[in-house]
């Protein structure tokens, strides 16, 4: 790793490159101190550090709900769309005909097309099928938009795969499943796993189509920021996002301990 | 309302009470519906069963109310929905999902309307109505002499007032500043706030521009987007109530045109820094509409509209929203400590401006569109 | 992952019998009828509406050629999203480039600095921007105290503070396709070329720039699409004053009622992707593109 560090980025490129991500965190500097304000609404505390956002969150019914409610559904959506994404990026990549590719571009319409034109006709269709207001419902919509993330993602990665693996595992007689299972996906693993990433992050993050095909038992924690930033700019959602960095980097430096004491 | 009530009605609510006060179980709580005949109507949710039911006179499962969410919710809940369960036996739910326009013309055509009754604004009424979206207000059953007549629309009728006003931030701003102050950055350097819709905003650029308040209708809008245009380098635009609070609140304009009630908030969480007066405010209604064929049938709904302009309940909506009660008898309720950031009452209804629903109806769709346009050209 | 994806596709015995290239279009099979039965066939009903309302006809699509409003919306939107775009990639590639030379321990956490972000709503990072942009804001306060400016700088309420929450909104789109392919080209390669006497920045141009273009490509296509469809940032870190496509469609749909015209936006917007992709494909491999070795 050493040596590869010495052949690939240069100080300046490595200083240049800690300088965005510290730009990424950037505003997380700013959720942090605002989920502690004495406020009642989004700002940077004014007299005084206070906890009562923090309170206010996991002593309200409707905020833990929201959290329960699009956890549910993200997972449920990531399922639907890694799992259709990912075959079909593989299916495609090694069929490599004129209509494959095109089943592939076919899959980017639903990052072109603006989400309310969707939401139309997604109401429409769900009136008829009976989903609205229902987790399968949002989570079928979000899953299914979810796809061209995972299809985009997994592609690239495919990109710098080299087929002639795969070839010489088929040839050696080894099935189609087992190749995927033993060849492809192993090697293509990164790119999977960010689109997991990306389709939850999707779903998670999804309010134009649930403000549509919710309306009473259905609130997810977008609808629930929304309705906070239309009241009062509740700081309860700086809370909620503070938790959930927090919660994220513990599972990564509990990754890190874990991998040292392997290594150790 | 109990007038109405048949005998069969009244027996089902005395069984229901019975259930409620854990006298009776279930079982025997749907046992005597069905003796009564009434079973369908009460426990059988949406579609033909209970809409058949309710051409008999019925009462509906339920009456959904939809507003635009937040703190809206408990508060219509509490000062609206509660009383009418109590005097009806009808349970009444408020829906925060948000009834923008466009939503209610989907669920229309794919005919699957949830809402009973929306509250909206005038333009939208009229836009809604004339497009066939709305069932025009049933003035049988909506009692005319609890409210403004002249809030009472075809196609909606006023559910409480709302007053657009100027805002200002005292450590900038000496003494009580007047529209043309707003308009006049040189005098008074700094920011300026505007509503991005435009919705009653030409009414105070007119006025600023030497119009007389009572001569502002029909609307000269090429010469009031012209006045804005004319600080357009010194204007931000507010899309949310929120938003127009944080942007007075962080000192980032130093004047602004938003609802009295954000104006109240301001003051009072700025512990005075910010100010606003009702001087030449636009006194605006929010309007209650009843989509086509709402799911409690069109009688129930408009029920329901009579049931919330009960002073009482807009009362209480002013004391937790500070939303001014429609109806004309509630401002002898009003304690006094409301009666300052009342936009209905007597007083500072005389230092508004009476919204013109009827050019507002002809000219919203149009008048957003180019609103738009001018600022973010 | 590993798991799903394996137990979508049908039991090994009956595949190996099967024609090989069958087996392939049945892992397609599920993604193109979800996507037909929940995504065209809705869609399509609503697109029809671009020639039916008001009335049958073109002439929703007319008003791309007639009304100012419209036009003034589109370059808008095409100079927002080309900038946002060029300065995401550009950044994007730094960080992917970095992270993939990083030791283990330095790449997790790079690989946290990225991905915290996307843990914090849309909606939330806006007014965290305005809380450190505006006039009164952090950065604003911070550089006045220190006596460098006088007066506030203007970084909010106008384009610049639109691409920078856009750029920040993007970056981490761009880096995980860029770095996924980046993985994959052989370090060996580059050493080569350094054995060979190359200096650093010749080494990285002729051997290791050339190979990260599938990711440069993708993650530019993903981008960019991705950026047209904004506007709750550029709504609120604009003061208003900003009208992207997304917004004007919605605003056309949800209050205006206006669905032919909205539907003729959304439709051209489709067809205008169509057509980029279809020029790029003459420049570059679109199979290349999208993974096909």
């Amino acid at each position: 790793m050493a040596d590869e560090s010495r052949i690939g980025a240069g100080r300046s490129t490595r200083s240049l490159g800690w300088a965005i991500v510290m730009f990424l965190v950037l505003p997380i500097t700013i959720v942090v101190p605002v989920s502690l304000t004495d406020q009642r609404y989004l700002s940077l505390p004014q007299d005084g550090l206070s906890l009562r956002h923090y309170l206010h969150l996991i002593q309200s019914a409707e905020w833990l709900s929201s959290i329960g409610q699009s956890f549910v559904i993200a997972l449920g959506s990531m399922v639907i769309s890694v799992g259709a994404g990912t075959l079909c990026a593989i299916g495609c990549w090694r069929i490599g005909t004129r209509w494959s590719e095109t089943i592939r571009v076919l899959m980017l319409v639903p990052i072109i097309v603006p989400t309310i034109v969707y939401a139309l006709g997604l109401y429409r269709l769900w009136v008829k099928l009976d989903l609205l207001d229902s987790y399968f419902g949002v989570m079928l919509a979000h899953g299914v938009t979810g796809i061209p993330y995972v299809v985009i993602i997994v592609s690239t990665s495919l990109a710098s795969f080299d087929p002639r693996l795969e070839q010489a595992a088929r040839n050696l007689g080894a099935s189609v499943p087992y190749t995927l299972r033993r060849v492809i996906l192993p090697s293509i693993l990164p790119g999977v796993i960010s689109g997991s990433i990306f389709a939850f992050i999707h779903s998670w993050d999804e309010l134009v189509l649930v403000l549509f095909i919710a309306s009473r038992s259905i609130f997810t924690l977008p609808r629930r920021i929304w309705d906070g930033i239309n009241e009062h700019l509740d700081p309860t959602m700086a809370a909620v996002a503070t938790a959930l960095v927090l919660v994220t980097a513990l599972l990564l430096v509990l990754d890190m301990r874990a991998r040292r004491l392997r290594a150790e | 309302m109990r007038e109405e009530q048949t005998f069969a009605q009244d027996c089902a609510e005395i069984l229901r009470d019975e259930l409620v006060a854990g006298r009776i179980d279930r079982r025997t709580f749907i046992k005597g519906l069905t003796a009564l005949g009434l079973a369908p109507a009460l426990l059988g949710g949406a579609g033909a069963l209970s809409r058949a039911a309710m051409a008999q006179g019925a009462k509906p499962k339920e009456i959904v109310v939809a507003n635009f969410g937040g703190d809206a919710v408990p508060a219509f809940t509490d000062a609206f929905a509660k009383p009418f369960e109590a005097k009806e036996a009808v349970k009444m739910v408020i829906d925060g999902s948000g009834p923008s326009t466009g939503k209610i013309k989907a669920m229309v055509d794919a005919k699957k309307v949830i809402w009973d009754v929306i509250d909206s604004g005038t333009g939208q009424a009229a836009q809604l109505g004339e497009a066939g979206y709305l069932e025009p207000i049933d003035y049988s059953i909506v009692d005319k002499t609890k409210l403004d007549p002249e809030f009472a629309y075809k196609w909606g009728v006023i559910n409480y007032y709302f007053s657009t006003v100027l805002a200002w931030d005292s450590t900038k701003v000496q003494g009580t500043p007047t529209w043309a102050d707003f308009f006049d950055t040189k005098k008074i350097p700094g920011k300026r706030m505007f509503r991005r819709t435009g919705l009653a905003m030409l009414e105070p650029a007119l006025m600023a521009d030497g119009v007389p308040a009572d001569k502002l209708y029909p609307i000269d809008q090429k010469r009031a987007m012209a006045k804005i245009a004319s600080i357009k380098a010194d204007s931000l635009y507010w899309n949310s109530g929120a938003e127009s609070q944080q942007l007075m609140r962080t000192g980032e304009c130093v004047m602004g045109i938003l609802w009295h009630t954000r104006a109240n908030i301001l003051e009072r969480d700025s512990g005075g820094r910010i100010k606003w007066t009702f001087a030449g405010g636009i006194l605006q209604p929010g309007i209650w509409v009843v989509p086509k064929n709402p799911p409690a049938g069109s009688a129930w709904a408009h029920k329901a509209i009579n049931a919330m302009q009960d002073p009482a309940g807009q009362v209480l909506l002013l004391e937790r929203m500070g939303n001014g009660p429609a109806n004309p008898a509630a401002a002898a309720l009003v304690k006094p400590e409301f009666a300052r950031v009342n936009p209905s009452s007597p007083e500072n209804m005389k230092q508004q401006v009476k919204f013109g629903g009827e050019w507002w109806m002809a000219n919203q769709e149009q008048l957003t569109q180019a609103f738009l346009d001018m600022i973010s050209s | 992952m590993t798991a799903t994806a394996a137990a979508g596709a049908p039991s090994g015995r009956r595949l190996v019998l099967m024609n090989e290239r069958t087996a392939y279009w049945l892992m397609v099979a599920p993604a193109a009828l979800l996507m037909a039965a929940f995504y065209f066939y809705p869609l399509a009903e609503v697109l029809w509406i671009s020639v039916t309302e008001p009335k049958p006809g073109l002439d929703n699509y007319a008003q791309l050629f007639t009304s100012a409003s419209i036009r003034r919306t589109i370059v808008t939107t095409l100079r927002i999203c080309v900038l946002t775009t060029a300065i995401t990639i550009l950044l994007g590639y730094v960080v992917a480039y970095v992270l993939v030379h990083a030791s283990p321990r330095a790449q997790r956490w790079l690989f946290l600095g990225v991905l915290v972000p996307l843990w914090i709503s849309v909606l939330v990072r806006a007014f965290a921007w305005v809380t450190l942009l505006a006039r009164e804001g952090l950065i604003n306060t911070t550089l006045r105290d220190a006596g460098l400016i006088e007066q506030p700088l203007a970084l909010i309420w106008n384009e610049f503070g639109i691409v920078i929450g856009m750029v920040h909104y993007m970056i981490p789109y761009a880096v995980l396709p860029l770095y996924a392919n980046m993985r994959d080209i052989d370090p060996r390669t580059v050493s080569a070329a350094r054995g060979l006497g190359g200096s650093r920045f010749y080494s990285f141009r002729r051997v290791f720039l050339p190979q990260s273009l599938p990711g440069i490509i993708g993650a530019t296509v993903l981008v960019f699409i991705f950026s047209l469809g904004f506007f709750v940032t550029p709504a609120i870190l604009g003061g208003g004053k900003t009208l992207m496509i997304a917004e004007y469609i919605s605003l056309q749909i949800l209050d205006l009622l206006r669905w032919g015209l909205g539907t003729m936006l959304a439709s051209t917007m489709v067809l205008f992707i169509f057509v980029l992709l279809a020029a790029l494909a003459r420049v570059v491999d679109l199979k290349r593109l999208f993974g096909a070795g």
